[in-house]
């Protein structure tokens, strides 16, 4: 992702002449929150976003959890524009060939309170800043911002933008300006270094196909809808796959570590090609035509590749503060992005009301997001990244339980059926999986799960 | 049926034998150089000429709203085509119908939301319309009746013309190029137009363009081929992410040689190539480049 | 004095169904179109050269009040929405130039319009806007500047060839997208922009002309000349063009750029285009 210039030459500027209490940067769902709570609580707040309307250039695949909305709009679900509540989620292991399928489905997701939806990005987050601007938040479209401001003693006092007279001066800046922050950076708050390491690539396609098709094929009905999480589809390169149906489309895509896909000269058009010629998901897509192919970045080191969320004057929230968690079968960044940016906007409230916006004023925001799933959820899975994206779990591990059920359903009469053990040693030989390597991972991810 | 045609110093607008041809031979012609004019016009069967001065369309509307009573009154919708029209039909009290692309029994198909889609639209009574040039080609007649007449003296406030400027030197080459490279909006951004600028250099090719990369200001509004671009006759056209809609196509003769590259292959302009390449713009322009050794 | 611009709320990037003909519009992708826009930039140096109020109005649905923050932000001193229906392609142009002066509350020196807009496309309003005012048009212009109290311009006739006009008041102008941008507004006048209040004016219905189902473009059959020979089958072979030599139309889908390079430079090479 490239920033319209950075303006590092920060400016100082004079407290006196704050023109709003806080100014929130990018009104993607971490922003929207962080807006929503400042303007509630009767403050002055500008949501500073680069595109033509909110949700204009933000990818996902996109399954959104609202259950933290619940803290926030009342009754979210009524209002919330949404494609289809997921009441039938699938984990699909798969090879070239084979794929096992764990489907679940439960109606309970299909009526409120619900608990996943599909929606568009567009819609979505057009909606939150709506709520914002409602509660008294000033949405700033088309407006980049290109730096921070500081004041005399060197703490953040606003942000500078690319518009003529483009200052905007404020108590707090919250920088909600997704992954890569380049106001985070600018801050020094991310360790250098890190880069392309803990980021992966997520790509997608819209395929439109008949509302009805989409039913029949699917299984579902009225606004009930669909979503695949597939492991072992992306030739060994870190990652998996998905696929979610809206109303009338389907999102289908997948997410690769960034320096694997580079390293590897295959282009991510190819591996979506690939997956959608599989034998397991071609005739779920067929006949569906393209209508949109995006691409963005996705924060995936997790609780380990976090910057400092505070500083002087400051708050990081959502992808800007890597609060992303996409490990194979987990895709969840939006509801934390919607939980940090709560917190943000309650600290920053905080911190204005008691009159010190400094790094000490501010800390209130690390306790929370400690005592809330936000970090209590990443701290948890913070080895499950690099468990799902290690060779085993994507080379190995997915040949090794096709393989093993293949074995156990194979008819190979007049031979007698094998033996499970017998099986097992087989197909882990067969897929150069150690049983040491396994009860180590396995124990890994229980204890994630904990 | 009449068809009102605006004459320049004997010049003919675009789409002016199709307009005559469309309203069954029926014309009136009017402005400077009417007679030699109307020797241009193979489709023209009645004719009536008016000599009237400069292009006046407040002066003009009137005048001819004096005279024609026909019940469908059809203009070119060439430049000063789609300025008199609505002027005529607001003296005559009638509905416009514009952007034809055929006449009906009770109005006529129109072309909106850029060419994409049609409509039929109804008028319930008389109505004035505009044809869109390049849509229906014509067939000449052997004899036509000319007679003169003068239209009645009428007032109304219009601009005052300083000088009709020709073709600048850049178009001047894009008009009478035998081979031009045409840039369309699936090329991108300006800088791949640049590009195919220079990749037509190579080939001794001239650069056009569609209006939608002229008005992004990919290129200048000269290289605009079109209905209300420069009219161009080559015997080659190479269009790059370019979909063909009828106001480009209305400008572009009927070169013996079309090739066409396009993500889309059932857009116009791959339908009527004779060599379709389904394929990125950008990515094929830029291989040419590189095969042609052009940065 | 009242310089106005005139903007048409319409959906810049709408999906068409190529097979069914249906219209796809977004809000988010709604707005003005960059003719509109440039007219918006004339109408605000305009009035900067007359010393004039420059006002922004649209005849269309409660979704285009972002559209007129922006002309707000940009400079206009005032905007009105004339409250009405969007993407009114069956319309003539008629009745949207009436509803559009009934909302104004003086009458205008000088109207700028686009040269025409994204979904009817048909640059009539601003003629039927010069009729109703009395007004002289000067339409279709890629130049337009003020200078000693009149407007000089110059405006696109066919065939590559341009008329240099000059105007005074009242006058209409359509301009095409050529040569001007809409300026960047400052950040203090986006952000009062976003709270103001649009002024609306319900001045009437807006009709249109009865029309059939829309449909997906189809090019009709072209016309032909009676073909010349004195014998039927001479005819016949003349208007099929069965002798005369000709490469069969070929679509081909390369599997990569280079390919297609290539196809493409085959085929200008065997006919003589290419070394
Ligand atoms: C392919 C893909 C699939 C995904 N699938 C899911 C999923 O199914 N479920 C899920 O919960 N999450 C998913 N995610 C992750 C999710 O999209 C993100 O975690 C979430 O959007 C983070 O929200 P945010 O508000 O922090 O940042 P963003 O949504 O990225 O918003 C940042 C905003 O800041 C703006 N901005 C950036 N820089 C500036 C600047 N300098 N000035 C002004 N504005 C600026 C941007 O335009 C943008 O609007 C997916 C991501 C991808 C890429
Ligand atoms: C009154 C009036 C007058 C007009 N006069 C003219 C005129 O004189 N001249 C003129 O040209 N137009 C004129 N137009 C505009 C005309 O209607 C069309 O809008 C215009 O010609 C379309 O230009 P385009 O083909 O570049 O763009 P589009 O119609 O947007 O087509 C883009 C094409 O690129 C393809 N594409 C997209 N991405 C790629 C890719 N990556 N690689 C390859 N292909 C790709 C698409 O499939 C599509 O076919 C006029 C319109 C009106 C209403
Ligand atoms: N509904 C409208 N509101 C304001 N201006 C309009 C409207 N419709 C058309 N116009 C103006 O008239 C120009 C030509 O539009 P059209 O006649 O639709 O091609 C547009 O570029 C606008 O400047």
């Amino acid at each position: 992702m490239t920033h319209t210039g950075p303006g590092s030459q920060s400016t100082v500027v004079d407290e006196s002449t704050r023109t709003f209490d806080v100014v929130v940067v990018g009104a993607g769902p971490a922003g929207s929150a962080a807006a929503l709570e400042v303007a509630r609580a009767g403050h002055s707040v500008a949501l500073v976003e680069r595109g033509p309307f909110p949700g204009a250039k933000n990818v996902f695949g996109g399954v959104v959890y609202g259950r933290i909305l619940d803290e926030l709009v009342p009754n979210w679900w009524e209002h919330i524009p949404v494609q289809r509540w997921v009441t039938r989620r699938q984990t699909m292991v798969m090879t070239p060939a084979q794929a096992l399928t764990i489907d679940f489905r439960t109606q309970d997701w299909g009526s409120p309170p619900y608990n996943g939806a599909t929606a568009h990005r567009a819609d979505l987050d057009s909606w939150l800043a709506e709520q914002a601007v409602e509660a008294g938040a000033v949405l700033v479209p088309s407006t980049v911002a290109t730096g921070l401001l500081r004041d005399h003693a060197g703490a953040v006092a606003g942000v500078r933008t690319d518009r003529p007279d483009g200052d905007l001066t404020a108590g707090v800046v919250i920088a909600c300006d997704g992954v890569n922050s380049f106001l985070a950076k600018e801050a020094g708050m991310y360790p250098t270094g890190h880069e392309a390491e803990h980021l992966t690539l997520g790509v997608k396609q819209t395929l439109a196909l008949p509302r009805q098709v989409i039913e029949d094929r699917f299984a579902v009905t009225g606004r009930d809808g669909v979503d695949i999480e597939m492991l072992g589809c992306t030739r060994g390169i870190p990652g998996g796959g998905f696929l979610y149906t809206n109303l009338d489309s389907i999102s289908i895509g997948v997410v690769l570590g960034l320096s694997a896909v580079s390293k590897a000269k295959t282009r991510p058009e190819e591996l979506i090609a690939e997956l959608k010629r599989h034998p397991a998901i071609a005739p779920l897509i067929k006949g569906g035509e393209q209508i949109e192919y995006s691409a963005h970045l996705i924060p995936e080191g997790g609780y380990h590749a976090m910057p400092e969320l505070v500083g002087d004057g400051m708050l990081v929230a959502g992808d800007a503060a890597a609060m992303c968690l996409a490990a194979g079968i987990w895709l969840e960044g939006v509801n934390f992005a919607l939980g940090a940016g709560m917190y943000a906007g309650r600290s920053a409230v905080k911190a204005l009301e008691s009159g010190d916006v400094s790094k000490r004023g501010l800390a209130g925001y690390r306790t929370m997001l400690e005592e809330s799933f936000v970090l209590t959820d990443h701290r948890k899975l913070r080895d499950f990244p690099d468990l799902v994206l290690s060779d085993r779990v994507q080379r190995n591990y997915p040949g090794l339980v096709c393989d093993l059920v293949q074995g156990l359903f194979q008819v190979d009469n007049p031979l007698p059926k094998p033996g499970l053990r017998k099986l097992a040693m087989r197909s882990a030989k067969d897929n150069g999986v150690r049983w040491r390597d396994l009860l180590r991972d396995g124990w890994t991810g229980l204890r994630g799960l904990k | 049926m009449i068809a009102v045609i605006v004459v320049r110093d004997g010049m003919l607008p675009l789409g002016a034998d199709e307009t005559v041809a469309e309203a069954g031979g029926a014309a009136v012609l009017v402005g400077t150089g009417v007679k030699e004019a109307a020797g241009e016009l193979p489709s023209l069967s009645t004719g009536r000429l008016a000599e009237n001065g400069t292009f006046a369309p407040g002066r003009w509307a009137r005048q001819l709203a004096a005279v024609l009573d026909e019940e469908q009154i059809l203009l070119p919708s060439s430049p000063d085509g789609r300025d008199l029209a609505p002027r005529l039909a607001a003296e005559l009290g009638r509905p416009l119908l514009a952007g034809a692309i055929r006449m009906t029994e009770q109005g006529a198909e129109v072309a909106r939301w850029g060419g994409r889609v049609c409509v039929d639209l109804i008028a319930g009574g008389p109505f004035v319309a505009t044809l869109q040039p390049g849509v229906r080609g014509s067939a000449p007649v052997h004899q036509a009746m000319l007679t003169e007449i003068e239209l009645p003296d009428a007032e109304a406030p219009d601009v005052t013309v300083i000088e009709v400027l020709d073709p600048e030197p850049g178009t001047v080459d894009l008009a009478e190029a035998p081979r031009i490279f045409g840039a369309g909006a699936g090329l991108g951004r300006a800088e791949a137009v640049d590009l195919l600028g220079k990749v037509a250099n190579a080939m001794g090719a001239s650069l056009g363009a569609t209006r939608v990369v002229t008005d992004a200001g990919w290129t200048g509004y000269q290289r605009q081929i079109g209905t209300t671009g420069v009219v161009v006759r080559p015997e080659l056209y190479v269009a790059f992410g370019v979909s063909g809609a009828a106001q480009h196509l209305g400008g572009l003769g009927d070169p013996a040689h079309v090739v066409s590259v396009n993500t889309d292959p059932s857009c116009p302009m791959t339908a009527m190539a004779d060599l379709g390449i389904v394929a990125d713009a950008q990515a094929v322009l830029a291989e040419l480049a590189r095969t042609l050794e052009v940065r | 004095m009242l310089v106005v611009a005139a903007l048409r709320w319409s959906d810049q990037r709408a999906a068409v169904d190529p097979l069914t003909g249906e219209v796809r519009t977004d809000v988010h992708t709604s707005g003005a179109s960059a003719a509109d826009r440039a007219a918006l930039e004339h109408a605000l140096r305009i009035a900067e050269a007359f010393g004039a109020r420059c006002l922004a109005v649209t005849v269309g649905p409660a979704e285009a009040d972002d559209m007129l923050r922006d002309a707000l932000s940009s400079g206009a001193h005032e905007v009105v929405r004339v409250d009405g229906p969007p993407a009114t392609v069956a319309e003539d142009g008629s009745a949207t130039a009436r509803l559009l002066l009934a909302g104004l509350p003086e009458r205008p020196d000088v109207v700028v319009c686009g040269d025409h807009s994204a979904d009817r496309g048909t640059g009539s309003t601003p003629a039927f806007l010069a009729q109703r005012l009395g007004a002289c048009q000067a339409l279709g212009l890629i130049e337009l500047s003020a200078a000693d109290g009149a407007l000089h311009a110059v405006r696109r006739l066919d065939g590559g060839r341009r008329e240099r006009l000059r105007f005074g008041l009242p006058a209409v102008c359509s301009v095409e997208p050529a040569g001007v941008v809409l300026r960047r507004a400052p950040l203090p006048a986006t952000i009062a922009a976003r709270t103001a209040e649009i002024p609306v004016v319900r001045a009437g219905v807006l009709e249109s002309l009865s029309a059939g189902a829309v449909k997906a473009y189809r090019p009709r059959p072209r016309a032909l000349p009676a073909p010349v020979g004195a014998e039927p089958h001479q005819r016949v072979l003349a208007l099929t063009g069965a002798l005369v030599e000709r490469t069969p139309p070929k679509v081909v889908r390369p599997e990569t750029a280079e390919e297609a390079a290539r196809e493409l430079l085959d085929y200008l090479r065997r006919h003589g285009y290419a070394p």
